[in-house]
């Protein structure tokens, strides 16, 4: 082909190509208007990808019940809060129902409408009392729980019930070697199984739900108090850090770098005899790993204050600028009612307690009975409600957690994150 | 010279070439000395070109090698993808992640938003780039050269500062979550490049060829379309691979502007790391079949590109 013709023939094809895609400007996707509204019996529900499949099975059921028919947006983590604050911020959503994690529910207060009406008696009897409260914003129930979920403690049965094993732990520590039930056992198992390559427990530098897990144990209101007084530096937080960073002579080195994705690769290695992870985790280990069927579930160990832990929630929400109030109304509802659709799915998490008891005895579903005496526990508290929250996760205690597992002075530390979260809050 | 010693005591048998008495060069016949230079030369060729070969097969490695440690991963077991040490091949093979990847829903869709998205707004760059960069290199007014200086501020800004309020824009022209939406944002990370490739290609043009053209009774449109623009296809190749490799890979415009229609699939790949985990396997897997148009147009264009690349190389 001449230089001419091949230039003549690009510049020809791609103007036909641009202009009749102009012209039909509409992509692959399909026919839905995402412009303010999806028709008066259809949603578009914004999610986090992984939460898709947690309402693919409400979604079936609400086009059944109700008619109402969802077409799902999803979007990776980490760049839905960009989305949500920019299109909040324009007044033209492309969604009518969003999936809000618990930490973005102060910054989205004023950009969603109430759904009180969802609230019944009945229904705060079903959902987690933490999660209760934390819907409720201003007087208001803003968002409705679609599934929630909370760390427990996962450990290797196998090793747990290792007659050696068993044996050897009698004869060093002096009672049976079981799945913890205070720290100090699980200080003296983490102890015991660090040999050999292998450890007995992970310390995660790079996130930071875990320790304040154990600050709500200890007995305090996590980083603010209920007058948003900052109280990072009281006793309790510094006996929280210190056990936590103490745990890091049974860990892996690097503790500074370890997330949870790291924690959960270790322990699903086979490198760890115990985790202190999310319940999901439980059915997310591979089949091919050497810990699968393995697996033991216990619920948080109880601190002075009893079994404390931070939930992990995500809320439907209907945004104000939405023209589909109604059917968006309806989806919401429909995620109430059948909200045990979620567990079938991958992910297997919902969020009243009634769903979790249907599958509580079910095989495949021992993560239930922990999460949900966790999630139920005495301590158990959601995040403070403030919009700074992240940016105090990300500037301030994440940095303060990565020093101290790296062997930094915690009460220095705990007073410098005072400091630095003061001055946030001003 | 144990060895020349040696020899000499069992009557002088050269039995190595360290043994061989030296010969003034003179003594030895011109074709033997031009054989033995030849044979030098060829051995010097030889060993350049091994070292050449090296060379490029280290460089191969190098850049490949992030290429082909996705490509591998793509193909392992969930617990092999995260193995710890990890394994640069499967230890057990499987097609698995494919199978998860592709046939996750809106996969198919988001390979037609992509072509769609890329095309279009390599199209409007070239359409762009092309007339401006040959006004700049033709006419050199200080406008011109203001210009193009001021086309590169737009890559010293954040995307992100231009994204969001694109996005509402956007919205407010009913253009949301189309593809001639993302189109137009790419297009404007892709023009100023474009407009700067352009601009150098067109400056390797010999202003005679556009006269000579005049001459022969073409107008400067006609000495543009049949004289210039010919000479610089190759450029415009080279500018079009750029234009279309922006879009291709861009992630922030999209996640911020795309949602059910125009969905891109840079952002499908990134949706499978969730708060709840990252599935290795399948990303890698629909990242590798993701790849596979771009090398196939990069073969393609190839001689294009090089035609291009060497343009005004040769100038006098």
């Amino acid at each position: 082909m001449s230089t001419r013709t091949f230039t003549s023939r690009l510049a020809l094809g791609g103007i036909c190509t641009a202009v009749a895609l102009a012209a039909s400007a509409c992509g692959a996707g399909g026919p839905a208007n995402t412009s303010g509204g999806a028709g008066p019996s259809t949603v578009n529900v914004l999610v986090e990808a992984g939460g898709h499949a947690e309402l693919t099975g409400v979604a079936e059921q609400c086009k059944k019940e109700t008619g109402v028919s969802a077409n799902f947006v999803e979007l990776p983590y980490d760049g839905m809060f960009n989305r949500l604050s920019s299109e909040f911020s324009s007044g033209n959503v492309s969604f009518d129902v969003a999936a809000l994690d618990s930490v973005w529910l102060p910054s989205f207060k004023n950009a969603v409408q109430p759904i009180d009406e969802i609230f019944t008696d009945e229904a705060k009897k079903d959902i987690f009392p933490a999660l209760v409260k934390e819907a409720n914003v201003d007087g208001h129930f803003i968002g409705l729980p679609a599934w929630t979920n909370a760390e427990i403690i996962l450990y290797r049965k196998d090793l747990f019930e290792d007659a050696k094993n068993k044996a050897d732990f009698k004869a060093k520590y002096g009672y049976d070697l079981a799945a913890p039930t205070t720290w100090k056992q699980y200080q003296d198992i983490s102890a015991f199984f660090t040999r050999d390559g292998m450890y007995g427990t992970d310390v995660k530098g790079g996130v930071e739900t875990e320790w304040l897990a154990h600050v709500l144990q200890a007995g305090s209101p996590m980083v603010l108090d209920a007058n948003n007084n900052v109280v990072i530096d009281n006793a309790a937080h510094k006996e929280a850090l210190d056990f936590y960073v103490g745990l890091a002579k049974a860990a892996p080195s690097g503790a500074a770098q370890v997330d949870w994705a790291a924690a959960q690769n270790l322990f699903n290695q086979g490198k760890t005899a115990m985790t202190r992870f999310w319940a999901h985790a439980y059915r997310q280990i591979p089949k091919d790993s050497p810990v699968a069927g393995k697996v033991g579930t216990a619920p948080m160990i109880a601190g002075p204050a009893g079994v404390g832990a931070v939930p992990g929630p995500w809320y439907l929400s209907v945004p104000k600028a939405t023209k589909n109030t109604e059917a968006a109304k309806k989806f919401v509802k429909c995620a109430y009612d059948y909200n045990d659709k979620g567990i079938e799915s991958s992910l297997g998490l919902a969020s009243r307690i009634s769903a979790f008891e249907k599958y509580q005895d079910k095989a495949g579903y021992e993560s239930f009975k922990p999460l949900i005496e966790t999630l139920t526990g005495k301590a158990t508290a959601t995040r403070p409600a403030t919009e700074k929250w992240q940016q105090i996760v990300d500037t301030v205690l994440v940095p303060m957690l990565q020093k101290a597992v790296a062997g930094g002075d915690t009460a220095t530390l705990l007073a410098d994150a005072k400091k630095q979260i003061e001055d946030l809050l001003k | 010279m144990r060895v020349a010693e040696t020899s000499k005591h069992d009557g002088g048998t050269p039995a190595t070439a360290a043994t061989a008495p030296s010969v003034p060069a003179a003594v030895i016949p011109a074709r033997k000395r031009r054989g033995a230079n030849r044979e030098g030369l060829e051995a010097g060729r030889r060993s350049t070109r091994t070292l050449l070969w090296t060379l490029l097969a280290a460089a191969m490695v190098l850049y490949g090698f992030p290429f082909l440690y996705l490509l591998f991963t793509s193909f392992k077991t969930p617990i092999d993808t995260i193995a710890v040490p990890p394994t640069i091949l499967p230890r057990e093979w499987t097609l698995e992640n494919y199978a998860n990847a592709l046939g996750r829903n809106g996969v198919l869709a988001s390979f037609i938003n992509s072509i769609q998205t890329a095309i279009i707004s390599t199209v409007l760059s070239l359409l762009l780039a092309v007339p401006a960069a040959y006004g700049i290199t033709r006419y050199k007014t200080l406008s011109g050269r203001i210009f193009i200086m001021a086309a590169l501020v737009t890559r010293m800004v954040p995307p992100v500062a231009i994204g969001i309020p694109l996005a509402s824009m956007m919205a407010a022209v009913g253009l949301a979550d189309t593809p001639i939406a993302l189109s137009i944002a790419h297009t404007t990370i892709s023009l100023p490049l474009s407009i700067w490739l352009m601009s150098s290609f067109f400056e390797a043009v010999p202003n005679d060829l556009e006269e000579a053209a005049t001459v022969d009774g073409c107008s400067r449109l006609g000495a543009l379309w049949r004289v210039v623009i010919p000479v610089v296809s190759g450029g415009i190749a080279v500018t079009a691979i750029f234009a279309f490799l922006a879009s291709w890979n861009e992630f922030l415009f999209a996640l911020l502007m795309t949602a059910i229609r125009s969905q891109t699939t840079p952002v499908v790949i990134a949706n499978f790391q969730t708060q709840f985990g990252l599935d290795w396997g399948s990303m890698t897997a629909l990242a590798a079949v993701y790849s596979i148009p771009v090398i196939l147009l990069t073969l393609l264009l190839q001689r294009k590109i090089v035609a291009g690349m060497t343009l005004g190389a040769v100038k006098g």
